[in-house]
């Protein structure tokens, strides 16, 4: 009895939160998962259409109702919005598309019965299969096509699935790209972490508080503010510039700004701290009773280190590897500042695809993927490290 | 026992529904009396006293304090004090306003709080720590504030669980006798849980030993230790040799004994049993004594095996009738302390000293 | 400890000084750049001035955004802090199976990356008409922040000694006495420092701006983006200064909730001085 009045309360005091994370944000990822896969432009546009091309086999050319629908219902589409919508989501399936709706969807007046005739008239192309073919496949409620070319597979206007054009076939590297960066970034701060950690761990309490004090002003330091100040530290007549020719190093400014350097090093900068501050607790809690083990039973300080220490300390470099790498893989602020165009990396396109083509169908296509591999690399570090969990390292 | 303080009636916990904490407890305490329960971890005698706090509710039976039931009183409104292991002092209130803390909830009257803090220190001997912070105390400082805060309401009865735990062994002795004393001057009920036998002896009027969700034994210290009920009760309370054989003869109190290897005890026997059962022999190893001039009831021969050296005294470790780990509680002076290894003993003992108990099913 | 050891161990202690250099200089830099007299961001400055700050306090465009950055940063700790630890409260206090999962899904806001989570509620906001508008930035925030203030309000009642409130129960307190003069005393650093998470989180944030806010909602992030897009002016590293010092300010306050948090704490394990 009193346990289930405990429970009641518990959950009174969880509902607020448990319906603001739903409504803002579980709610939300399944609008993008469902803009990812989407596709309600030819069914709300041209319902006529729709029911027209429903009984049509596919063979041939549809019925004249087929063609008398779409000449209606075109033009009545370029009195609102939709005609924009839905000529820009045909033209993103086959390029040349957008042309011919708003061609046919102006022409109306000049259409007369029979429409297939006039139509194919008006354009060869509406005499062609395989465009009534891709239409009746987009009256269905469902589209594979944007997550297909996520992955640089495009679908036959018959509804295969084939290799996507070369001109269009750009995000398998992307992905590559934004791993290897990731992965070299991961690298680096582990490979200048660990050291950095140690040396903190063996020094005095004073020391060592003072260097903590050093990683943590930039960890709470906003990504923003740090990647502005390599932006300006690394123009071509920036402070660093400056220095190089100042030390007679360099006779001419080096660019820097806008390249994978660049992206490298404010990256590093900028995740650095989630390397230091879990190795460092992990180092600072770690007995030395071990080591004083491994030297009483003969070890030998390089192997102390490689067969006692490094194995003990490996949780530690393994969560703030697993971090850095989760937190490089969908990084946007820093490559979008400091980076060229080939060093930009899949967060980049989500917004580019949303803000700049409006191409919502390809963002969420995008955001899903990127969701997945992090889905994936969140079970890798639950399996990797023991009880992992994001909020180890907080800012 | 009339006018009780504390009834369980028929009390039983389950948590999951099968397994039973603790099982058909029936329990009567007198007022004013130090009971204390005592067990290993898991026999139920935390569960019991948690029951009666009122952080736990009985599966089925009933509860009473002072003649009213109290299944689904709120500890809060229980009136029941309580020291726990970890002494639970408010760590962001200073000593006194530990103590006061109590006094507020009970609504006792703002001029009355300042008398009544100062006694309940002075009993416990701070009155001098009064504006530190718990952290600032060591453990015996901190667990006499903790006992002081739950005294100085007044409630009738207090509920101690394993209070010194915690504490190093001296500190422990200290506060055993600093507790039963104050229990003696004010007359409070005392319930006192602990898993340390010598905790218990030392301070308890009654001890109930808890096994398996069962009270085994409820009795004052000494029949405990010389009149154990069972099996469990004479291994738990004070070392014992013990021997399995099966009841060969019985006439009233006294009875013999058979061994498994054929010797014959003779021994003292209380439990209801009838000649052919199985029972335990249980005998105390200062009861045993050492020699060949013995002409007791119970007379073998016995082997050295080995000599632990106690300070005060010394324990021989034996075989005798099979076994190996027979022992013998000697002054650190007898002469058989400085034997060598393998020497020939006789071993003797009283049929009064030696009981004939029930196994533990 | 031999030669090898010595020198080992100074290279060691170089490299981590060269390294926290590394760290530190960036943002050191940035502070004479932002006094500078010049128009050019670059070093050695040709003088000092208050112009660019001048230019910070007197540009209409500037100041909304501080002003927003705070609305939203403060409405964000409110609502987050409030939020977290009620559901904190709920998952200490609850007896039930589940927990793990109930704390990971109020946490997989930290898991996902930012630009999911911003076009996802982009998306969503422009169903119910929360794009640009200053709540909507606030509802992000918050579901942005407050796993900081889930977890650092469950660690710190992590050491919070349930038969605390036992014992005031026994003391004749009832529950919602136990909780006021007990619980919420002894875990208050721990919501503090939630509070301070979930500001900073706000106070820092930029990629949800950049989709959700229109220019009326610009933060400081968002305007710093926007300036460094369009032209680089010292403007903008006076800006990163003052958010170099709010930055600093919610790094002590933090620091000093901490050891009052760990000094309460402290008594939890009690300390043997004799």
């Amino acid at each position: 009895m009193a346990i289930s009045r405990n429970n009641l309360l518990a959950a009174g005091l969880i509902a607020p939160l448990f319906v603001v994370v739903v409504a803002s944000f579980i709610v939300p990822l399944l609008v993008t998962l469902y803009t990812a896969i989407g596709n309600p432009e030819v069914r709300q546009t041209l319902p006529l259409t729709t029911g027209a091309l429903r009984d049509w086999n596919g063979e041939g050319l549809p019925p004249e109702a087929a063609f008398a629908a779409v000449i209606a219902e075109l033009a009545q589409a370029q009195e609102g919005q939709a005609i924009g919508q839905l000529s820009r989501r045909l033209n993103f399936e086959q390029t040349g598309l957008r042309t011919l709706l708003l061609k046919t969807a102006r022409a109306k007046e000049t259409l007369a019965a029979p429409y297939r005739e006039s139509l194919v008239a008006l354009d060869t192309r509406w005499g062609d299969t395989e465009l009534w073919q891709l239409l009746k496949r987009n009256t269905g409620t469902l589209t594979p096509l944007f997550l297909l070319r996520s992955l640089d597979l495009t679908l036959t206007p018959a509804g295969s699935v084939a290799q996507a054009p070369k001109e269009d076939a750009v995000f398998l590297p992307l992905f590559a790209r934004t791993f290897v960066i990731s992965f070299w970034v991961t690298v680096l701060c582990v490979v200048i972490g660990y050291p950095v950690a140690y040396t903190l761990s063996t020094l005095s309490q004073r020391a060592a508080n003072i260097g903590m004090a050093l990683v943590l002003v930039p960890f709470w330091t906003s990504i923003l503010v740090r990647t502005t100040a390599w932006f300006i530290l690394l123009q071509r007549e920036g402070p660093v510039n400056a220095l190089l020719r100042g030390l007679s190093i360099v006779d001419e400014p080096v660019t820097m700004i806008f390249t994978r350097f660049a992206v490298y090093v404010a990256m590093v900068h900028v995740l650095l701290p989630f390397v230091v501050l879990p190795l460092y607790s992990v180092m600072k809690g770690l007995d030395p009773v071990y080591l004083r083990a491994a030297a009483s039973l003969g070890a030998p300080p390089w192997q102390r280190f490689l067969r006692v220490y490094l194995p003990m300390t490996m949780p530690g470099v393994a969560a703030g590897g697993l971090m850095v790498f989760m937190l490089s893989v969908g990084f946007y602020i820093t490559p979008a500042l400091v980076g060229g165009p080939n060093d930009q990396m899949v967060s980049y396109f989500i917004a580019f695809f949303t803000n700049q083509t409006i191409n919502w169908g390809m963002a969420a296509a995008l955001a899903c993927l990127l969701l997945l591999m992090t889905g994936i690399l969140v079970g890798v570090a639950r399996l990797v490290v023991p009880g992992f969990r994001l909020g180890s390292v907080s800012p | 026992m009339h006018d009780p303080i504390v009834t369980f009636e028929q009390v039983t916990k389950s948590y999951d529904g099968r397994t039973r904490v603790v099982e058909a407890l029936d329990l009567r305490l007198a007022r004013g009396e130090f009971l204390t329960m005592l067990g290993p971890s898991g026999s139920g005698k935390t569960t019991t006293l948690m029951m009666l706090a009122g952080f736990e509710d009985p599966t089925s039976g009933t509860i009473t304090l002072e003649g009213k039931k109290l299944n689904h009183v709120p500890a809060h409104r229980r009136g029941i004090g309580m020291v726990f292991q970890n002494y639970a002092l408010f760590p962001h209130m200073t000593v006194a306003e530990n103590l006061v803390f109590p006094l507020q909830m009970h609504g006792v009257p703002k001029a009355e709080i300042e008398p009544k803090v100062k006694r309940a220190l002075e009993m416990v001997r701070l009155p001098h720590l009064r504006d530190r912070k718990p952290t600032q105390l060591s453990g015996g400082q901190q667990q006499r504030v903790a006992v002081a805060r739950a005294l100085v309401y007044g409630p009738k009865l207090v509920l101690m669980d394993e209070p010194l735990g915690a504490l190093d062994k001296q500190l422990r002795e200290e506060l055993q006798l600093e507790i039963k004393h104050l229990h003696e001057e004010l007359g409070v009920t005392i319930v006192y849980v602990t898993h340390d036998q010598s905790e218990a002896l030392t301070m308890s009027d009654r001890i109930a030993v808890f096994h398996h969700g069962r009270v085994q034994q409820l009795a004052t210290p000494a029949e405990l230790y010389e009149r154990p009920a069972n099996a469990f009760v004479a291994s738990f309370i004070g070392e014992n040799n013990r021997f399995n054989g099966t009841l060969a003869a019985r006439d009233g109190t006294a009875c013999r004994v058979r061994l498994s290897g054929g010797e014959e005890v003779a021994a003292a026997i209380e439990a209801d049993l009838a000649v052919g059962a199985p029972v335990v022999l249980s005998v105390r190893p200062e009861r045993v004594a050492i020699g060949a001039h013995v002409s007791a009831d119970n007379c073998f021969a016995a082997e050295l095996l080995e000599v632990i050296y106690l300070g005060d005294h010394c324990k021989l470790r034996l075989r005798v009738a099979g076994s190996e780990a027979f022992i013998a509680k000697v002054p650190a002076g007898d002469p058989a302390t400085i034997a060598p290894r393998g020497t020939p003993l006789t071993v003797a003992w009283p049929a009064q000293a030696c009981r004939a108990i029930p196994p533990l099913d | 400890m031999n030669p090898q050891g010595r020198g080992l161990a100074l290279f060691l202690r170089t490299f981590t000084a060269i390294v926290l250099v590394f760290l530190m200089a960036p943002i050191v830099v940035v502070f004479p750049l932002s006094f500078s007299s010049g128009e050019l961001l670059t070093l050695p400055t040709p003088g000092y001035s208050l112009r660019w700050y001048d230019d910070f306090f007197s540009s209409s465009k500037w100041l909304l955004a501080t002003r927003n950055s705070f609305v939203v940063g403060i409405a964000t700790a409110i609502l987050a802090t409030t939020l977290g630890t009620l559901a904190a409260l709920g998952i200490f206090l609850g007896r039930f199976r589940g927990k793990a999962f109930i704390v990971a899904l109020m946490s997989t806001p930290m898991v996902v990356p930012v630009v999911v989570t911003a076009i996802a509620m982009y998306f969503a906001f422009s169903f119910v008409g929360l794009n640009n508008t200053l709540t909507g930035l606030v509802v992000a925030h918050t579901v942005l922040s407050v796993p900081y203030v889930l977890i650092t309000v469950l660690a710190t009642l992590q050491t919070f000694d349930r038969n605390l409130l036992k014992a005031a129960a026994t003391l004749g307190a009832p529950p919602h006495v136990a909780f006021r003069r007990v619980l919420l005393p002894l875990i208050a650093p721990g919501v503090a420092t939630g509070a301070l998470f979930a500001f900073a989180t706000s106070f820092d944030e930029l990629v949800v701006a950049i989709f959700v806010a229109g220019p009326q909602q610009f933060t400081l992030p968002r305007q710093m983006y926007a300036g460094l897009r369009e032209f680089l002016s010292p403007t903008i590293a006076s800006a990163a200064v003052l958010l170099i010092v709010c930055s600093l300010a919610l790094l002590a306050a933090n620091e000093y909730f901490r050891a009052r948090g760990k000094a309460r704490t402290a008594a939890a394990d009690p300390a043997e001085p004799n």
